[in-house]
């Protein structure tokens, strides 16, 4: 799902930008407001598991590869707000050093999986458990937690494959050849839609329900349940966070699974793929001019890889480098927010 | 009948310094005592399960020389993930005390290698690499700075069959330099205080301050030697 550098056009990718601003401001202030500081840090491991997620790549109906994102998972642990801020800093993370998803792109990337996912995920969550409390309905909140989650992706897919299929309305040269990404809305929703509905989906509401279950066992403090209302912390759950860590450890050590599905995600083609894809019969025969002299940008491990080296190692050098720096950077973000706390408190 | 205040008195009095010489030496000699006093040794606090002083010193030493050696990506972006772990797992105020030095340094680097990637835009990977290797190496002696208590360091360094007499020598120089660069500090606002109006010959105390601080600094460290002495130091770092 994530949008690559020359698939929209840059007036799109400005628009989706501007439609992203209000949505990171909003959410900054909320997170500030709402989160005590320790929790600020915590998001970072929230925010690691949606950044292991998008790395398990499964195979798709149609020869594609899609992935999980997590952005439900994060809404549940430390609410929506904080799920737009740890998903973007994710995404931009992937951006900027492994090439996954476009500079220009990010706007439209973090509008799709910062905002409308967890947003969605999130919203439908509460509103199937509506008058009533984890604690109280576990199998309630599990089975709201999956359907919540299963929409969000839904929802994020779709608006995706909305802002792939208008670029050949919108952009195209004399010739009818399309600029930018060359698949209309009638081949973009279902290209998109199906195997989301139908595997990436299923595999993020259970992705979202296994960690959800996992955390609320070992560490109940770190539910956004627990934050809003302010539920007093139990003593042995602040020995909780090991658990949570280990779990990351392990999600680290098994993402060369993720390389099983071999292909490539739908509309991630790069600019040498895209003249064979052949998603409306006949193999497209062009490559779209913008893709061909578009913005690209060198990054320190394109796509994941570091030059001959095997895959798997490279793929785990990745995982632990992404989810140290989402770790660090949220533990740095948490540090102003320490000083306004204390003052606050004194 | 009114007391009534003389004329002088009523008229306000601004007396500001003719202009005199010796600012800029002034200044400078400032700066430098106000940085050698800020030079204070960063004391390193350990987790309860700490690995021992000499280890971690070895794995710092392999770190640095890996990272400066390695030549591929692999390499370099293996220590690095390895590094930023151990980083990860660090308190919030301590990763931002190691980080800025580091940033700093990574910042340099990349301004020292602008022009070459401006020069030739292929080239930026393999920049972007060797800032990688600085940030990552900064950031290595920064942890460990942070995670391992001076005096344990002195003892690894023992451990190493560095002599007592350079271990002895790191040791005091750290410790005295902060002491002299207060000493030097104080030292020049005394002077300023003392000397009001024009002055010819304000260069002639530079000399005279530099020379009091060295004298002043072999004196305390002979009377701290004679103090370790008194109370039973043979050279050794081993038992510290």
């Amino acid at each position: 799902m994530h949008i690559p550098e020359n698939y929209l056009s840059p007036a799109s990718c400005a628009v989706m930008t501007a439609a992203a601003v209000p949505v990171w401001v909003h959410s900054v202030k909320k997170v500030k407001e709402v989160l005590p500081r320790d929790k600020i840090a915590m998001i970072g491991v929230g925010a690691a598991f949606s950044f292991l997620s998008m790395m398990f790549n499964v195979p798709l109906v149609g020869g594609t590869t899609g992935h999980a994102v997590g952005g439900t998972l994060i809404a549940l642990l430390f609410g929506p707000e904080a799920a737009c801020l740890g998903v973007s800093v994710a995404l931009l993370l992937q951006a900027v050093l492994f090439g996954d998803g476009g500079i220009l792109a990010f706007g439209a990337n973090c509008f799709n999986m910062a905002f409308v996912l967890p947003f969605a995920g999130y919203g439908i969550y509460s509103l199937i458990m509506k008058g009533t409390s984890a604690d109280a309905r576990p199998g309630r909140a599990y089975a709201a937690a999956a359907i919540g989650s299963y929409v969000g992706i839904c929802a994020a897919a779709f608006c995706c494959a909305v802002e792939f299929g208008i670029q050949p309305e919108l952009f195209h040269d004399a010739a009818g050849n399309a600029l930018y990404c060359p698949y209309d809305l009638s081949i973009a929703i279902p290209a998109m839609m199906i195997p989301h509905m139908a595997v990436a989906g299923v595999v993020e509401a259970a992705f979202t329900v296994a960690v959800y279950a996992f955390v609320r066992k070992t560490a109940p403090d770190m539910t956004y349940e627990a934050i809003r209302d302010r539920l007093p912390v139990r003593e042995e759950s602040k020995k909780g966070r090991f658990p949570v860590y280990a779990l990351v450890a392990v999600l680290i050590a098994a993402v060369p699974l993720g390389l099983l599905a071999t292909g490539t995600a739908w509309g991630e083609w790069g600019a040498d793929e895209i003249a064979e894809t052949a998603e409306t019969g006949s193999p497209l025969g062009y490559t779209p001019k913008g893709m061909e002299d578009g913005f690209s940008l060198d990054v320190l491990m394109p796509d994941y890889t570091l030059g001959e080296v095997s895959e798997a190692v490279a793929y785990i050098i990745s995982a632990v480098t992404g989810t140290a720096l989402l770790i660090i950077i949220f533990k740095l973000l948490s540090i102003p927010l320490k000083g306004k706390n204390a003052a606050n408190a004194s | 009948m009114q007391p009534m205040l003389p004329e002088w008195m009523k008229t306000s009095e601004e007396y500001v310094p003719p202009g005199d010489g010796g600012a800029f030496y002034y200044r400078t000699l400032r700066s430098l005592g106000g940085i050698m006093s800020r030079l204070r040794v960063e004391s390193g606090r350990e987790g309860r399960c700490s690995l021992p002083a000499w280890l971690k010193l070895l794995v710092l030493i392999l770190y640095i020389l890996l990272m400066s050696l390695a030549r591929d990506r692999l390499c370099i972006m293996g220590l690095a993930a390895a590094g930023l772990m151990v980083l990860a797992m660090m308190p919030a105020k301590d990763i931002w005390s190691v980080l800025r030095p580091a940033l700093l340094a990574g910042g340099l680097a990349a301004v020292l290698f602008a022009p070459a990637v401006i020069m030739d835009p292929g080239r930026l990977s393999n920049s972007l690499m060797v800032v990688v290797k600085v940030i990552m190496s900064v950031t290595a002696v920064g942890i460990f700075n942070r995670r391992t208590q001076w005096n344990h360091v002195t003892a690894a360094l023992r451990r190493f069959r560095v002599p007592g007499v350079v271990i002895f020598l790191i040791d005091i120089t750290f410790r005295f330099i902060v002491l002299l660069g207060n000493l030097m500090t104080e030292m020049l606002t005394a002077l300023q205080l003392r000397s009001v109006g024009r002055n010819r010959k304000k260069y002639d105390s530079v000399g005279g301050i530099m020379g009091t601080v060295f004298l002043r600094g072999s004196e305390m460290n002979r009377e701290m030697y004679e103090a370790m002495q008194c109370r039973g130091f043979t050279d050794d770092y081993k038992g510290l």
